[in-house]
């Protein structure tokens, strides 16, 4: 059994190879953590995630630009990659998938893979379509694979009226079916007015939106079949 | 000659100038057509990229149809890359609006990044054609209306040519070897600069979004595109502008000191604040949101935005980012409308 000051020192370790955009340490660091027993959801959010909302704050802060994001989300995942085969099945309350993608025209991916990258962390069965993704396959894809969530990354302006679009194919087709928005032209008040479920002005926002859609979604289930009980 | 009868032409070449106008022009250095513009001509989007008289032709409708005090050409952000090998979509497939983007770039990994020009270079890809189509647009609107083009800066080129996720790492780890592809970029830039010289623009924008403060710091912003925007500049004889988008206010004397004529900024900046730090004689061209004000919109948004820009300080009401062709024509007029009117 592991003590708590070791395990304690490895936690330390992932969260500060996440910030240090550090990779092999975040190897080494995961490595050990599985050798000497720590459980591998805890290094994941004790760890790594921890690291990630330090990085975050650093963001916000303007201390870290995208460069540093972008550095410390490879120290993430190469920790993530060897821990991730050991963790059970998170209990998180929810048990989510997800469509992801920018729309087509537009070719940067960045903003989509932070947000992605936090869906890896939570557990969620990741869809990603990638960039420049026609409309239509968004629609296609969250009926292919039953998503909860289906979530659009759009970089520029010129782009991101392509959103509008699939979000009125998308709640044609299922009604319930949650959609969020991101991307640095998209607001709160534009989200609300294209019937987006969920903005996210970056990516620690983007998991907590995200979480929040798949429990009101289950609870819409939940009500439903309560109501179809009682009949 | 009264105030009144000089043409945009003339008043935007005054402010370039430096000498004093009757008031703020209303023009851009970015894309600037509309839908109603197109079905003016019926011409479909996709196919205004790749034709010179049809790119001319497009761009001018802003200036017949609304007043729109300038013609600028091209409207995509591919010409530089196609010229260097990128393969680009332009979407003939959709009835959307959908801008140009690279397929295929150019450099898969870090020993591509010595690049060397291809000989040339000024016949290559649509280079020839954005200077007939600037040809075209002068002698059609040319004497009411100053002629503009655009050219991407060197980091926002990069980003075009190898994967702007490489690239960012890249500009923290090795500096020197991004510093390098800069250099060739910058070599590159000026030539299709010198293009549109040529062809008779009469400004050209230099747009750099990609080292926009919402990406790179303004510490490496200093230190790692300052320099080679400085030797664009020191090389474009026409007036100049700067255009980034995003945080800007950081960078605001930065975009001063590479020597652009003026600084274009959008909606993000507090052009309040950067007027009152780079003093009454800068040029700050802004910084109205060319989607959420002039698309979304109502003409009494756009008015009190336009006003507010005024108030603001800016030297010519200009678009933080290309004008989104579906802006609503009544949105469109009440913005030329209310810069006869207003006066700060």
């Amino acid at each position: 059994m592991v003590t708590e000051e070791k395990k304690g020192e490895i936690l330390e370790r992932l969260k500060k190879a996440v910030i240090e955009y550090d990779e092999d340490a975040a190897k080494d660091a995961a490595k050990e953590a599985l050798e000497v027993g720590v459980d591998a959801a805890e290094a994941i959010f004790n760890g790594l995630v921890k690291g990630m909302e330090e990085v975050g704050r650093l963001f916000e802060a303007q201390e870290y630009f995208v460069p540093e994001l972008l550095m410390c989300a490879d120290a993430l995942y190469a920790g993530l990659d060897i821990l991730k085969p050991h963790m059970k099945k998170l209990d998180l309350g929810v048990n989510g998938s997800v469509v992801i993608g920018t729309v087509e025209g537009d070719v940067h991916d960045i903003g989509k893979n932070i947000v992605k990258m936090m869906f890896d962390v939570a557990g969620f069965t990741v869809y990603d379509l990638g960039r420049d993704v026609p409309l239509d396959k968004f629609v296609e894809e969250q009926l292919r694979t039953d998503s909860d969530l289906v979530c659009l990354s759009a970089m520029m302006t010129t782009t991101m009226v392509g959103m509008k679009t699939v979000i009125d194919k998308l709640k044609a087709k299922n009604p319930n079916v949650k959609i969020m928005i991101g991307g640095a032209p998209v607001s709160q008040d534009i989200a609300e007015k294209w019937g987006a479920d969920g903005y996210a002005k970056d990516a620690s926002n983007a998991l907590k939106d995200a979480i929040n859609m798949i429990s009101s979604l289950r609870k819409m289930r939940d009500e439903a079949e309560a109501k179809k009980a009682s009949k | 000659m009264s105030s009144t009868n000089i043409s945009s032409r003339e008043r935007v070449l005054n402010l370039f100038n430096g000498r004093t106008i009757d008031r703020v022009p209303c023009f851009s250095g970015m894309g600037n057509i509309t839908t109603a513009g197109l079905k003016s001509l019926n011409y479909k989007f996709a196919t205004v990229h790749l034709d010179a008289k049809k790119m001319a032709d497009a761009a001018a409708t802003t200036h017949k149809y609304f007043g729109f005090e300038c013609g600028v050409v091209p409207f995509d952000l591919c010409v530089e890359a196609e010229a260097l090998g990128c393969e680009i979509n332009v979407y003939a497939h959709s009835e959307d609006i959908l801008y140009p983007t690279i397929r295929k770039k150019v450099i898969h990994n870090e020993d591509e990044m010595e690049l060397s020009i291809p000989e040339n270079l000024h016949e290559k890809g649509r280079i020839p054609l954005v200077g007939e189509a600037i040809r075209l647009l002068k002698d059609d609107i040319g004497n009411s209306v100053a002629i503009g083009s655009y050219v991407l800066g060197p980091f926002t080129l990069a980003g075009q040519i190898m994967e702007l996720n490489d690239l960012l790492k890249l500009s923290f780890k090795k500096p020197d070897r991004v510093g390098r592809l800069l250099d060739i970029l910058t070599e590159v830039i000026i030539i299709v600069a010198k293009e549109y010289e040529k062809a008779g623009v009469d400004y050209i924008t230099v747009r750099e979004m990609g080292a926009t403060s919402d990406v790179l710091s303004p510490r490496v912003f200093k230190s790692l595109i300052l320099p080679y925007l400085k030797k664009i500049f020191e090389r474009i004889s026409v007036p100049s502008v700067i255009h980034i988008c995003g945080k800007t206010n950081d960078i605001a004397p930065f975009m001063v000191e590479s020597g652009a004529r003026a600084i274009s900024v959008d909606q993000k900046n507090d052009v309040a604040e950067t007027r009152k730090k780079l003093g009454k004689d800068a040029l700050i061209f802004g910084n109205y949101d060319p989607y959420n004000v002039l698309v979304a919109g109502t003409p009494e948004i756009v008015r009190e935005a336009i006003k507010r820009c005024i108030d603001d300080g800016v030297s010519a009401v200009w678009p933080g980012c290309d004008i989104w062709p579906t802006v609503p024509e009544d949105n469109f007029r009440a913005m030329m409308d209310i810069i006869q009117e207003y006066r700060r």
